[in-house]
């Protein structure tokens, strides 16, 4: 046997040895460019209205996981039936990561207004999340449209609005329980949600050899 | 970082450019190192030459080393990489005839190309025999080869899941058995050139 061979035997075999003592291969975290973090932004696809979200609660949507990003103490005042409580400065902690980096359920995240959700969103897309959504006009929005809807006026109302108003009108009766409230804000509890045992995303990649 | 095309850090426009330059490198290595010669390739099946053998583990076992390593260093994510899906059913009728077709014809599909290239006769009827094949497949495949294609399906299976045993340790192995292979496959090469006249080995022209 050559010296040359013996010298490539020996270097594979201290490289394979090597590789005993590494951990298994899990997917890397991925950081996406801010060329295209500005294009998914410009993009505006990561909104959902909350007539939207209503209406995924109200047909026990599966898919929905709901995720309320503001403070424990502003959660447990009042949020939305089924959120769960990942407070912003904690969205990238290792324990959350299996909530927003995943492609079995559509999350949904939502503050007070649009902005701390629209933040987090953006945080978590640099990481190449993907699934995650915001619900447009958070809480004051849901508030307003959900939780205390309000007549249009009748001048000029089309099909469309019309409709609109009678879904909301519905979903304020199955959230807040058959009475129409005026304006106090519901002190119903949070329903816990235990944590969603998901499958790490995967990526089909085409390609092969011949 | 890695790899390019999936998490578009390369535009796909430059796909083939870049598979025509590797093309480029792997056909003029295997001339380079006389892979376009059916008596070098056949030589593995009659033991006077285990050049194939020693090449193509050396190419795995560098490429799986080298992949993992890289993988740690964040510079490519193996779990972004092509992985097929496992048919074991066909796999393994599909080698036993690509086994015969190399003993036969001396040629793997890409060595025969090589040599057609190159201008060799043999490497250019090989080809035609290919494509003859390729297209026989193609026209009878709704008929007789689709219940066999789709046969023992397995998934994407790591081997190393499969048999519950951790990547590394799998890798080490299976090093150990590929570098057992080559002295086996040495050994071989050498008692067979011993048995051999000196002009049956010039004739061979290896």
């Amino acid at each position: 046997m050559k010296r040359r061979e013996i010298l490539i035997m020996a270097l594979l075999l201290v490289g394979s040895f090597i590789t005993i003592f590494l951990p298994n291969v899990k997917p890397h975290k991925h950081i996406i460019g801010a060329k295209q973090l500005l294009y998914e932004v410009n993009k505006q696809g990561r909104y959902v209205n909350t007539d939207a979200v209503a209406k995924m609660i109200m047909e026990s949507d599966p898919s929905l996981l709901l995720i309320d990003i503001r403070s424990p103490k502003e959660y447990a005042k009042y949020t939305i039936d089924g959120a769960i409580n990942i407070p912003f400065d904690k969205i990238l902690d290792k324990a959350n990561v299996d909530y927003f980096n995943q492609d079995v359920y559509t999350t949904v995240l939502f503050s007070n207004g649009t902005s701390l959700a629209d933040q987090a969103w953006l945080t978590l897309r640099s990481y190449d999340y993907k699934g995650n959504k915001v619900m447009k006009g958070g809480l004051n929005q849901w508030y307003k449209t959900i939780i205390n809807p309000q007549k249009p006026a009748d001048d000029h109302l089309t099909a469309e609005a019309k409709q609109a108003y009678l879904f909301r009108k519905g979903a304020q009766i199955y959230f807040t329980g058959a009475t129409p409230v005026s304006s106090a804000a519901p002190t119903s509890k949070p329903k816990a949600s235990g944590k969603p045992i998901v499958k790490r995303k995967k990526k089909e990649v085409s390609g092969g050899c011949g | 970082m890695g790899p390019l095309y999936p998490q578009l850090l390369l535009n796909p426009q430059y796909n083939l450019l870049i598979g025509a330059l590797i093309g480029v490198g792997f056909g003029f290595l295997l001339e380079a190192s006389g892979f376009t010669n059916t008596r070098k390739l056949a030589g593995i099946f009659y033991g006077y030459d285990a050049t194939v053998i020693k090449v193509f583990f050396t190419a795995a076992l560098t490429a799986l080393i080298g992949l993992f390593f890289l993988h740690y260093m964040g510079w490519i994510d193996i779990t972004l990489t092509f992985y097929p899906k496992t048919f074991w059913i066909p796999t393994l009728i599909g080698g036993a005839i690509m086994g015969l077709g190399f003993i036969i014809g001396g040629f793997c599909p890409g060595t025969s190309l090589s040599a057609a290239a190159s201008g060799k006769i043999d490497g250019i009827v090989f080809i035609i025999g290919v494509l003859l094949g390729i297209f026989g497949f193609i026209f009878t495949y709704d008929t007789a080869w689709e219940a066999l294609r789709k046969s023992g399906k397995m998934g994407r299976v790591n081997i190393a899941d499969w048999i519950g045993m951790k990547e590394g340790l799998f890798i080490f192995l299976f090093t150990v058995i590929a570098i057992i292979t080559f002295i086996v496959f040495q050994k071989w090469q050498d008692s067979w050139k011993r048995k051999m006249d000196q002009k049956d080995v010039d004739d061979l022209g290896i």
